[in-house]
C-alpha cells in the first residue's frame, strides 16, 4: 500500500509540475518578435491600399495628395498619386535597393535615394515603403512604458550597419496583444532626435482593426509634420510581379 | 631729314585743328574704352582668381577624382566628392617637401552639401570643414561683417555667410542644425551657434557655412579624412607652379594615403585645372575684350583714314609743290605716316590718362554689382577694377600703331599725285 502511494504522489508531483507554468503568467514576447509583429500591424507582407497624406508647415497652406498604393514582400513597392489634378500621375517605386521617381510631366522616370523625403513631406521613401525595421536594426527589450495614454513595450533599435539611415530608433509597442507601433523617435549618429512618428486612430479597416493614423513630425524643423491617413486597406491582392518594374512605372500601369 | 619731317609733321597737325581733334577725339575715347575695359577685364581675373586661389583651391590642390570624372563647368566642381584619407598628415608632408620648391603652406579641408535648419527655416548648405589658425587668407577673402571669425578649437561654432543668415534668420550667438547624409548612408545632424557672419557676395559662396576640420569629419563620420588639401606657393607664377606641382605629385606618390574608395585616385590640380567655371568666365571677359577692341579699332581706324584723305586732298598743290621742289616720293608717305603716328601717340596719352583716371577711381570706389548676373560674373556683389601698366601700355601702343597704319594709304595716295597735276589742282 505504501509503494502505491509513492507512486501516486509521484504522479501527482508529474503532473503538477507540468500543469504549473500554464497556470501562471505567459512569458513576455522578445524584442524580434515585438518588433516583427509590429512591423505587419497596419500593413500585412502584401497589401493594397489608398492613402491621404498631408503635410503641413508653418506659414504655408497644408499640401494634400491623394494616392494608391501596392505592396508586395519587404521590398516591393508602388505609390501613385491621385490628387490634386496637378500631380496626378507621380508615381514612386521600390524595388531591391532601388526607387524610381516618374513625373508625368518630364515624362521621365528618374533613380532618387532611399533617404530622401517622400513628395516634400517628412517621410522618407524608405519610410513609406516601410521597409522591414528588423532587416535594418537590431532591437533590444528596453523595459516597459506609458506612452500617449498606453502601456508599451520600449524597443531600443540599433541599426545593424553605418549604410541604415537612422542610426537608433526607439520604438514603443503596445502591450495589449496588438502589438500595434504607437510612437518611434528617429536619432542620427549624433544623438541628435531628428524626427518621431506617432502611430494612432486604430479603427475597422479592410477586414481587421489596424491604426489608419502616422503623424511624422520633425524635432529640427519646428512646426513641420506630415500626417498619413488610410482611406482603405486590402490583405494579400494577388499582385503581378511586372507591376514593380521601372516599365511599368512609365506606362502608367 | 626725318627729324625734320617729324617737326613738319607735328606742325601740319595743328593746321587742321578741328579735323585733327575730331579724330584724335575719337582715338583718344578709343585708348581711355580700352583701358577702362582691361581694367574691369583685369579687375575680374585678379578676384575670380584670388577667391579661387584663397577660398577653394590654392594654388594647387589634392583630390580625390573618380576615374570617369567631367568637370561640369560650376563653381563646385573645385570641391572633391570622396574621402581624401590621412589628409592632415599629407598636408604635413607636402609642406615640409615642397618649401624649397615654394609650397607656403598645405591645408585640408572637408565640403558636404547638406541642409540647415533654424526654427521654423531651413535651406541647402555648403558646409566647408577647416582649419582657422591655417586659413588666413580664407579669412582675408571672407572678411567678417559681424561677430568673429572661427575660433580654432569650438565644434560647436560655425560662420555663417550673411545671404545665408538673413534667409535663415540668423545673428551672432544664434542657434543652427546641420542634416548632412553621411557617404555611407546614415543620416547625422550637427548643432552649432553662430560665431560670426561674412560677406563676399559671390553666389556659390553665399550659402557657405563654415566649421571645424573636426566637426565636420564627425558630421560625415570620417575620423581623419577631407575631400581636398589646397597648397599655397609665395609664387604664383606659371614656371613656379609647374615646379612646384613636380613636387606637390611626388610627396602625394609617396605618401599613397589609403584607402580610397573605388575606381577613383588622388589627382593634383592647379588652380586653373580646378576652377575651370572661373577661368570660363575670364575667358568669355577677354574674349568680350578682344571683340570690344576690334570694333574700336574699326572705328578709329575708318575715323583716321578718313581725316588723312581730306588731308591729301585739301594739301595737294603743297605737295604737288614739295615734289616740284624735289621731295621724293617716300618722304611724302613717311611725312604722312608721321603725322599720323604723332596724331596717334597724342590721342593715346590723353586717352590712356583718362582712362586711367576713372579705373583708379573705380579701383577704389568699388562698382557694385548687385545684379546676381554680375555678381557671378565678378566674383562678388563689388568689382574693383585693376589698373596694369601693361594693359595700358598694349591700349596706347594699339591706337597709335592704328593710326600709323591708317595713315599708310592717304600716304601712298599722296605720294603717287604727280607735281605738274597737283600744282594746278583747284
Amino acid at each position: 500500500m505504501p509503494r502505491a502511494a509513492s507512486r501516486l504522489r509521484r504522479s501527482a508531483l508529474v503532473a503538477f509540475a507540468l500543469v504549473a507554468p500554464a497556470s501562471g503568467r505567459a512569458a513576455e514576447p522578445d524584442a524580434a518578435t515585438i518588433l516583427r509583429r509590429a512591423d505587419r500591424a497596419v500593413l500585412g507582407e502584401s497589401a493594397a491600399y489608398t492613402l491621404r497624406m498631408t503635410v503641413l508647415r508653418p506659414n504655408k497652406p497644408e499640401r494634400i495628395v491623394e494616392m494608391k498604393g501596392w505592396k508586395k514582400g519587404e521590398d516591393q513597392g508602388l505609390v501613385r498619386y491621385t490628387a490634386p489634378a496637378k500631380e496626378r500621375g507621380t508615381a514612386y517605386l521600390r524595388s531591391g535597393e532601388n526607387t524610381w521617381l516618374f513625373l508625368p510631366s518630364a515624362e521621365k522616370v528618374v533613380r532618387v535615394g532611399a533617404k530622401q523625403n517622400f513628395g516634400g513631406g517628412d517621410f522618407s521613401n524608405a519610410d513609406i515603403f516601410r521597409l522591414s525595421l528588423i532587416k535594418d536594426y537590431d532591437p533590444t527589450l528596453a523595459g516597459q512604458e506609458t506612452v500617449e495614454g498606453q502601456d508599451c513595450y520600449r524597443l531600443e533599435l540599433k541599426a545593424r550597419d553605418r549604410q541604415v539611415a537612422y542610426d537608433r530608433v526607439v520604438y514603443w509597442v503596445r502591450r495589449d496583444g496588438t502589438f500595434y507601433p504607437v510612437r518611434a523617435d528617429y536619432y542620427t549618429l549624433s544623438g541628435k532626435n531628428l524626427k518621431s512618428l506617432l502611430v494612432s486612430q486604430p479603427k475597422p479597416l479592410g477586414g481587421r482593426t489596424r491604426p489608419t493614423l502616422m503623424t511624422m513630425e520633425s524635432r529640427v524643423d519646428e512646426g513641420a509634420h506630415t500626417r498619413l491617413e488610410f482611406l482603405t486597406i486590402q490583405d494579400d491582392p494577388r499582385l503581378d510581379e511586372r507591376l514593380f518594374s521601372p516599365g511599368a512605372l512609365e506606362r502608367g500601369e | 631729314m626725318t627729324l625734320r619731317l617729324l617737326a613738319i609733321a607735328l606742325r601740319n597737325l595743328f593746321r587742321a585743328r578741328r579735323r585733327n581733334a575730331l579724330a584724335g577725339g575719337s582715338m583718344a575715347i578709343g585708348t581711355a574704352a580700352l583701358v577702362v575695359a582691361s581694367g574691369l577685364s583685369d579687375g575680374i581675373t585678379h578676384q575670380l582668381s584670388d577667391n579661387l586661389i584663397a577660398v577653394q583651391t590654392g594654388h594647387l590642390q589634392v583630390v580625390v577624382r573618380p576615374d570617369d570624372f567631367q568637370s561640369q563647368n560650376n563653381p563646385f566642381d573645385a570641391y572633391g566628392q570622396d574621402q581624401l584619407p590621412e589628409a592632415d598628415a599629407l598636408a604635413r608632408r607636402i609642406e615640409s617637401d615642397g618649401r624649397a620648391a615654394g609650397v607656403v603652406r598645405a591645408v585640408p579641408y572637408l565640403f558636404v552639401r547638406g541642409s540647415a535648419v533654424a526654427g521654423s527655416r531651413s535651406s541647402v548648405a555648403w558646409i566647408v570643414g577647416i582649419a582657422p589658425s591655417r586659413e588666413p587668407e580664407l579669412r582675408r577673402m571672407q572678411r567678417e561683417t559681424s561677430g568673429r571669425f572661427l575660433p580654432e578649437t569650438d565644434a560647436t561654432a560655425v560662420y555663417v555667410s550673411e545671404v545665408a543668415a538673413r534667409k535663415l534668420r540668423l545673428g551672432v550667438g544664434d542657434a543652427v542644425s546641420f542634416v548632412v547624409q553621411t557617404p555611407q548612408g546614415s543620416v547625422n545632424s550637427l548643432d552649432a551657434t553662430v560665431c560670426g557672419t561674412f560677406r563676399k557676395g559671390a553666389p556659390w559662396f553665399d550659402n557657405a557655412f563654415y566649421i571645424t576640420l573636426a566637426a565636420a569629419q564627425a558630421l560625415v563620420d570620417w575620423p581623419g579624412g577631407a575631400t581636398n588639401v589646397k597648397v599655397l606657393l609665395s609664387d604664383g607664377s606659371a614656371a613656379a607652379l609647374a615646379q612646384a606641382r613636380r613636387c606637390v605629385e611626388r610627396s602625394v606618390a609617396a605618401a599613397a594615403p589609403r584607402p580610397l574608395a573605388k575606381n577613383t585616385a588622388l589627382k593634383v590640380e592647379s588652380y586653373t585645372e580646378a576652377g575651370r567655371f572661373s577661368y570660363a568666365i575670364i575667358q568669355a571677359n577677354e574674349a568680350a575684350l578682344v571683340m570690344l577692341s576690334g570694333f574700336l579699332f574699326a572705328a578709329a581706324g575708318v575715323g583716321v583714314v578718313n581725316a588723312m584723305l581730306m588731308s591729301v586732298r585739301e594739301r595737294t598743290r603743297e605737295i604737288g609743290t614739295m615734289r616740284a621742289l624735289g621731295m621724293r616720293r617716300s618722304s611724302i608717305v613717311r611725312l604722312f605716316v608721321l603725322e599720323g603716328l604723332a596724331l596717334g601717340i597724342a590721342s593715346a596719352l590723353a586717352g590712356a590718362a583718362a582712362g586711367a583716371a576713372v579705373v583708379l577711381y573705380w579701383a577704389a570706389a568699388g562698382i557694385p554689382m548687385h545684379a546676381a548676373a554680375l555678381s557671378w560674373m565678378a566674383g562678388g556683389d563689388v568689382l574693383y577694377p585693376a589698373l596694369r601698366g601693361w594693359s595700358v601700355l598694349r591700349a596706347s601702343a594699339s591706337i597709335a600703331g592704328l593710326s600709323t597704319l591708317a595713315a599708310l594709304y592717304p600716304a601712298f595716295t599722296a605720294s603717287r599725285l604727280e607735281p605738274r597735276e597737283a600744282l594746278h589742282h583747284a
